[in-house]
């Protein structure tokens, strides 16, 4: 048999070592501990708060907090003040709300076919897949605003009887919709496939049907796997209702621009900006906590 | 002069019997005729080496995949007849995997009623008290709760075995049940299916633990190439094996220091 290792010495031979020293210790400069680490962290943060200080006393700043951090203003577009044909923004992102809820239910059902469809094989089902990837690729791979004025414009230009005459908000519900469900069902899709096939294998030996499989051994965990995923779209979504403004509906941006407009001051921007943050910041913030309590629940072995 | 008609004993229908059974792969053959019987209350041991076709003979039996050509029959029936319900052949038929193949998101009470509340209908406090019945017996009542993350490869396999068991199988079929555990853990899977063979189960068995195979099978199978080269009560074949195959085999496993 050849030797699997070199010559005595050799590099990577029997005894390699004993001629040149090794040496163990790193090269990096070591890591601010203790009363260093302290003291570099506050030097950082006051050079932090100095330059941010600088930036809000400098001239600019006060034309900056004029425009576009002015309560009074930010009240009157949030509120509106309808003798000068202002909207109230808050009004406005209620549909916001409203909008990006129903459609998020519509999108969750609706991708899940898709994805299923698109994972089963089958030869009727073929030309529904081909299909299936189109409609994804087209959707995908137009901006939102572009379908939203084509849709919102161009659909009530056709003059036909039933479709042409709905309200400018079932359109831009329609297009969110269209676009969302083909990145949900990519979502989907990748959640269905990262449940490894003895699963299913598992489930089907137990003598239950693929429809009980798919609902109650693959999707639970597929859902598991892309919920952070699933909730990014979710606010991604609940975003992209502003683009409804474009379409001239009343929603929180559209008032927003509206009260600028009239006053000459955006810091309506500002206050939908917040209504928005409001809701897609303790949005993450729960994706996060979902995480979390799954890893742990299913750590410390707690009943579902 | 009318005299009371003797009981005929007729030869019960085997459990499983398997002719010239033919499975490709792509070019790859993995079977290639494989015939195979088991009577009731009779545990059937395959051994043969990695890739000798033991579990694809396995699956074939459960429909986990489809044979090119032979017969298998299951219960009399044969599974190549289109109108067999693949369903009702699983849920007649347990398989217990290599690598447990627990749900991960459901705790261990919840794995083993699944099959029985969502195929043979039973009420959830009925399919749990069977459960927590079993799980008592092998010792993990206290582990009901627990998601299968949190036990050790042996306890999830004897969960594993139990999930099988609750829907009431006729046949078990066990792929390599150990083969994935570590050695320290092995025992306590393989006395739980010492156990089931003592109270009577029909398991067909693939496994590499010669010392099991021999105390606990009826019949020990052992596959090479494709074909059940030799068959026999494990006496034989361990003892005085006729074949050149089966003896280079057993001489490998003897110098490798498990048997």
């Amino acid at each position: 048999m050849l030797p699997i290792l070199g010559p005595p010495n050799a590099v990577g031979g029997p005894g390699a070592g004993d001629e040149e020293p090794i040496s163990l210790y790193s090269s990096h400069r070591p890591r601010l501990r203790g009363k260093a680490g302290t003291a570099a962290s506050t030097v950082s943060t006051l050079l932090v708060v100095a330059l941010v200080a600088l930036v809000l006393t400098s001239p600019a700043a006060a034309a900056f907090r004029n425009g576009f951090l002015n309560v009074h203003q930010m009240w009157v577009a949030l509120a509106g003040h309808p003798e000068e044909g202002i909207l109230s923004v808050g009004k406005g992102f209620v549909l916001n709300i409203w909008l990006s809820l129903v459609c998020e239910a519509i999108v969750l059902v609706l991708a899940l076919g898709l994805a299923t469809l698109r994972l089963t094989r089958g030869p009727v089902l073929l030309p529904f897949r081909a299909l299936a990837i189109a409609y994804t690729d087209f959707a995908r791979g137009v901006p939102v605003i572009l379908v939203m004025l084509w849709v919102g414009f161009g659909v009530p230009s056709l003059n036909l009887a039933e479709v042409s005459t709905q309200s400018p908000v079932v359109y831009a519900g329609f297009v969110l919709v269209f676009a969302y469900t083909a990145y949900v069902a990519e979502v989907y899709r990748a959640g269905l496939m990262s449940v490894p096939r003895a699963q299913v294998q598992a489930a089907r030996s137990l003598g239950l049907s693929s429809r009980t499989t798919l609902s109650r051994v693959v999707l639970p965990q597929a859902v598991r796997n892309v919920l952070p995923a699933l909730l990014n779209d979710f606010a991604s979504l609940q975003k992209d209702t502003a683009i409804v403004s474009t379409l001239g509906v009343a929603e929180a941006v559209h008032s927003a621009q509206i009260a600028g407009g009239v006053e000459f001051n955006y810091s309506g921007f500002t206050i939908a900006s917040l209504l928005f943050l409001a809701v897609t910041v303790p949005l993450t913030r729960y994706t996060d906590h979902v995480m979390a309590r799954d890893r742990s629940r299913r750590l410390a072995g707690m009943p579902a | 002069m009318v005299t009371p008609a003797k009981p005929v004993l007729r030869a019960a229908k085997p459990v499983l019997r398997a002719a010239g059974v033919r499975k490709s792969f792509g070019a790859l053959e993995v079977l290639r005729g494989v015939d195979l019987t088991i009577s009731a209350h009779q545990v059937v041991c395959v051994i043969g080496s990695s890739g000798s076709g033991k579990s694809t003979l396995l699956r074939c039996c459960n429909l986990l995949e489809r044979i090119d050509s032979g017969t298998i029959e299951l219960f009399g029936h044969d599974l190549g007849d289109e109108r067999i319900d693949e369903d009702l052949v699983r849920r007649h038929t347990g398989m217990v995997f290599q690598a447990f193949n627990l749900f991960p998101h459901l705790n261990v009470l919840d794995n083993v009623t699944l099959g029985p509340r969502r195929v043979l209908r039973l009420q959830r406090g009925l399919a749990e008290q069977r459960a927590q019945e079993m799980l008592a017996r092998i010792g993990l009542a206290d582990k009901a709760a627990e998601y299968p993350d949190r036990l050790s490869g042996g306890q999830q396999q004897r969960v594993a075995i139990v999930r099988s068991l609750a829907m009431g199988p006729r046949l078990l079929l066990l792929d390599e049940v150990t083969s994935a555990l570590d050695p320290e853990l092995v025992a306590e899977v393989l006395d739980l299916v010492g156990e089931l063979a003592h109270q009577g189960m029909t398991m067909l068995i693939a496994t590499h633990e010669m010392g099991f195979a021999r105390d606990v099978a009826n019949t020990v199978c052992f596959l090479e190439g494709g074909v059940i080269v030799e068959s026999g009560p494990p006496e034989r074949i361990f003892g005085d094996p006729t074949e050149q195959a089966t003896r280079r085999f057993l001489q490998r496993i003897v110098n490798a220091g498990r048997l």
